[in-house]
């Protein structure tokens, strides 16, 4: 397992403000949870980070979106509260 | 970096975490994430230490949230879930009062017509925010999204 | 070290930054290390000379100017921000530093958070 950083939870559409400052400080070992509408961002034409991105299935589902593809690994609550712990601190944005 | 030696001895004892909502409920998916996340937390066996309600969050202790028979009651929901794991919820009062949400001691202090704060909510300072954020391995905030 | 607070949305028309802005005195209090990060339209926060008497409130730039006071490290200000809400060291409220928000920047602290 590679070192985790920064894990980023990512809640907001790339069309939000939030979604580009969070893009702007992620570093080489920061991976990104997209959860809510910030999992929008993986058929967006905004270009998503080539950090690790994972994005909460039960949102991807809600938004009729498949797992397959997306260029983002689907987890579970339990993955993101796992993914919490394996990072060294974690920012809401 | 300090934080690196701070977390490998919080790693050795049982996780445990505090959940901040910021996020009301009926205006954002905040209280359903946090919920969730919560359910999955106790489920792998880490600790809560607490749930801070912060902001627009505090709407999630209100008593007289009268949700449509066919969606989900979200304070409530949250209600019994604290109840049934004992984990303390507590709304920041400064963000509470604000928001027209009291409790009995409140009602008296400020001479208020009525109190709605649901049980087993609880209203405290920030004092609580900081102290469950120097006491838990993790603490994670649930915003608003948009 | 310490936290990092971040208010990236304007003083007025909206509460949150001044959440914000009472969860960071609120660590200060608690002698837990505290710096401020403005960003977005958060910036504006520290424009200097503002006059809120014709909205009713009450103006940020005095509770801001307290931040030292209270214990609060560092009031730093995104540099690309500033440029985009047309502010510099001149018209900002004294103490605050430019910075850029980035990676490097947040690695500087243990935790970062926003109050909504």
């Amino acid at each position: 397992m590679n070192r985790l950083h920064t894990l980023h939870i990512l809640n907001k559409t790339p069309d939000h403000p939030r979604f580009s400052e969070c893009l702007g400080t992620l570093g080489p070992d920061d991976a990104v949870a997209l959860t809510e509408n910030g999992v929008l961002g993986l058929v967006s034409s905004k270009a998503l980070s080539s950090v690790q991105t994972y994005a909460l299935a039960a949102d991807l589902g809600a938004r009729g979106l498949s797992e397959d593809n997306l260029g983002a690994a689907p987890i579970d609550y339990a993955e993101l509260v796992n993914l919490t712990l394996q990072a060294e601190r974690v920012i809401s944005w | 970096m300090t934080h690196s030696t701070t977390h490998a001895t919080t790693r050795t004892a049982t996780p445990s975490f505090t959940l901040v909502i910021t996020g009301a409920p009926y205006s954002s998916q905040a209280p359903q994430t946090a919920l969730s996340f919560a359910k999955a937390t106790v489920a792998a066996g880490h600790t809560i230490d607490r749930v801070f309600l912060y902001g627009d969050g505090v709407h999630l202790a209100s008593a007289l949230v009268a949700a449509p028979s066919d969606e989900t009651h979200w304070p409530k929901r949250w209600a019994a879930f604290l109840e049934e794991h004992e984990i303390p919820g507590v709304a920041c009062i400064a963000s509470a009062l604000r928001r027209g949400l009291v409790d009995g001691d409140e009602q008296k202090r400020y001479q208020l017509g009525a109190n709605n704060l649901l049980k087993p909510f609880t209203i405290a300072g920030l004092g609580e925010w900081v102290e469950g954020n120097i006491k838990s391995t993790r603490t994670i905030y649930f915003h608003a999204g948009a | 070290m310490g936290m990092l607070i971040i208010i990236d949305q304007p003083p007025y028309g909206t509460w949150a930054g001044r959440e914000a802005l009472d969860m960071a005195f609120a660590l200060a209090a608690f002698d837990q290390p505290v710096s401020l990060l403005f960003s977005g339209a958060g910036v504006n926060w520290l424009r200097k000379a503002q006059d809120t008497a014709g909205i009713e409130q009450k103006s940020v730039e005095k509770n801001l100017a307290a931040a030292p006071i209270f214990g609060i490290k560092a009031i730093l200000a995104d540099r690309a921000a500033c440029e985009r809400y047309n502010l510099d060291i001149k018209t900002m409220i004294d103490g605050a530093q430019l910075t850029d928000a980035n990676a490097e920047l947040m690695a500087q602290y243990s935790q970062a958070a926003f109050a909504g």
